[in-house]
């Protein structure tokens, strides 16, 4: 048997395993989008309030988040926390850690978008007789959102991939079964490179859905040009 | 009286943008300010439906003072038809939805209500055929005619007009005037500000000229742009007449 006909079979036999971790890749990335959205929102929201504390502390909250690398604060808590009792599974902290952190950078992504709105826009609503949160929910969000598409969609291509890095905190995604793939096979090259087409097909599904989104969900008048 | 300020005086940053106003509004009258640029007239405004809280003064809207702490102030802005300088559509939504908006959501009409409300106001402004149009597939003129529908369909007390037609080119502008002709048949009240002297003079209101803060005059057009005695009015009427005259064509 050679090497590569070594990779296919230890590939076959440990197939449910990456399957499953992919399964695990797939769970982790859509939660961290999905929080991560949300969250996103509502520490945009925040950035908005009309206390100046609250502001600081929202902004303090996104300098520090995006200032972190994840692999810092997924260690800090899976490694850190039990010094102090708190243990949690790795399922867990990725996920806290991934909203945590993409969080920040959606809400930084709708604060910019929220930059190039008309601010007539938001007083004839208030003039209309909106509350300050019928304003954003009816007027802001859904213009903030639909400008911040491309940014939204490539923060969750980087959650698909960033997943990885859950990998060392004992997560069983898919970059920890082809890595162990590639230990036990010792065909570290074909392992890592089916690893990277993998998730160059995951990343295409993103894409072609934020294509989707954008087509369908683009603010008129602000349809780019290619 | 619909509406009736006194002394009302607006003051931010050091500096004094309204200096003890006074006027009337009677119901169903259509009414002019004017002035030169930072004379605080959009400022007065904003000052009528709350979106700016004097520093002093009185405003009484249909009898209530509007500047008591206990204000609703939201019910008050829903009874207050507001037309921005720009319109200020909301973007996302058709020229329909933008009328219909705070139909739904602030008056509670069911969809089926709120769209024949807002189609009817859309039909007084010649508007139905774009409904489903964003405003951003609208011309300038077109645009503020959905403004004025959308504002008109909440049935307010009051429509203040800031500056109707300095985002419209002349031949938009002239539409502007049919359109207030039109609403003041309605007996709909109306408080404009604006430097247009055309739109002043062929809207047929009194005119109150606002400078530094303070109501100079009220007085109708013709003596005020002509004749009137103070020379700040005579000169300020001059150079504006100077600076809308039209260019002579090329030959």
């Amino acid at each position: 048997m050679n090497g590569l006909q070594i990779f296919l079979s230890q590939a076959l036999e440990y197939w449910p395993q990456i399957v499953a971790g992919l399964g695990n890749t797939l769970l982790l990335a859509a939660v961290a989008t999905v929080s991560g959205l949300l969250g996103g929102i509502g520490v945009f929201y925040l950035t908005l309030s009309s206390n100046r504390l609250c502001r600081r502390l929202t902004e303090a909250y996104i300098s520090f988040f995006i200032g972190t690398p994840l692999i810092v604060l997924l260690f800090l808590m899976y490694y850190g926390l039990p010094q102090w009792g708190v243990q949690m599974s790795p399922l867990t902290v990725s996920v806290i850690g991934f909203t945590l952190n993409v969080s920040a950078y959606n809400a930084r992504y709708l604060m910019t978008a929220y930059r190039s709105l008309d601010p007539d826009e938001l007083q004839a609503a208030r003039a209309q007789g909106f509350s300050d949160w019928q304003v954003f929910r009816l007027v802001t969000l859904p213009q903030v959102l639909r400008l911040s598409i491309p940014a939204l969609s490539n923060q969750a291509i980087l959650n698909v991939k960033d997943s990885s890095v859950a990998f060392l905190i004992q997560y069983t995604e898919f970059f920890a079964q082809m890595q162990d793939l590639a230990v036990r096979s010792f065909r570290f090259f074909e392992a890592y490179l089916v690893a990277g087409l993998v998730y160059v097909l995951l990343v295409s599904v993103v894409v072609l859905a934020a294509r989707w989104l954008e087509r369908h969900y683009v603010l008129p008048g602000a349809r780019r040009k290619y | 009286m619909l509406l009736t300020v006194r002394n009302l005086v607006m003051a931010y940053d050091g500096r004094t943008v309204l200096d003890g106003v006074n006027f009337d509004l009677e119901e169903g009258e259509l009414k002019i300010v004017m002035g030169p640029s930072g004379c605080g007239k959009s400022t007065l405004l904003r000052c009528l439906n709350r979106l700016a809280t004097p520093t002093g003064g009185q405003i009484l809207f249909q009898g209530e003072d509007i500047l008591r702490p206990d204000t609703d102030v939201r019910a008050l802005r829903q009874r207050i038809g507001f037309v921005f300088q720009n319109f200020a559509l909301y973007r996302h939504l058709t020229a329909l939805e933008n009328v219909t908006l705070a139909l739904r959501r602030l008056r509670r009409l069911p969809v089926a209500e709120a769209n024949a409300r807002a189609r009817h106001e859309l039909s007084r402004m010649d508007m139905l055929a774009h409904q489903d149009k964003y405003p951003a597939q609208l011309s300038g003129g077109q645009k503020q005619r959905v403004a004025i529908a959308r504002a008109l369909a909440m049935d307010p007390a009051v429509l203040y007009f800031d500056e109707p037609t300095s985002a419209l080119d002349p031949l938009m502008a002239r539409e502007v005037v049919n359109m207030l002709h039109q609403l003041r048949r309605d007996k709909v009240s109306i408080l404009c500000v604006t430097h247009d002297l055309y739109l002043a003079r062929a809207a047929g209101a009194r005119v109150l000229f606002l400078d530094q803060g303070k109501i100079l005059a009220e007085d109708e057009p013709e003596r005020l742009f002509d004749s009137h005695a103070d020379p700040r009015i005579r000169a300020f009427f001059r150079q504006e007449l100077e600076q809308q005259r039209p260019e002579p064509l090329p030959i």
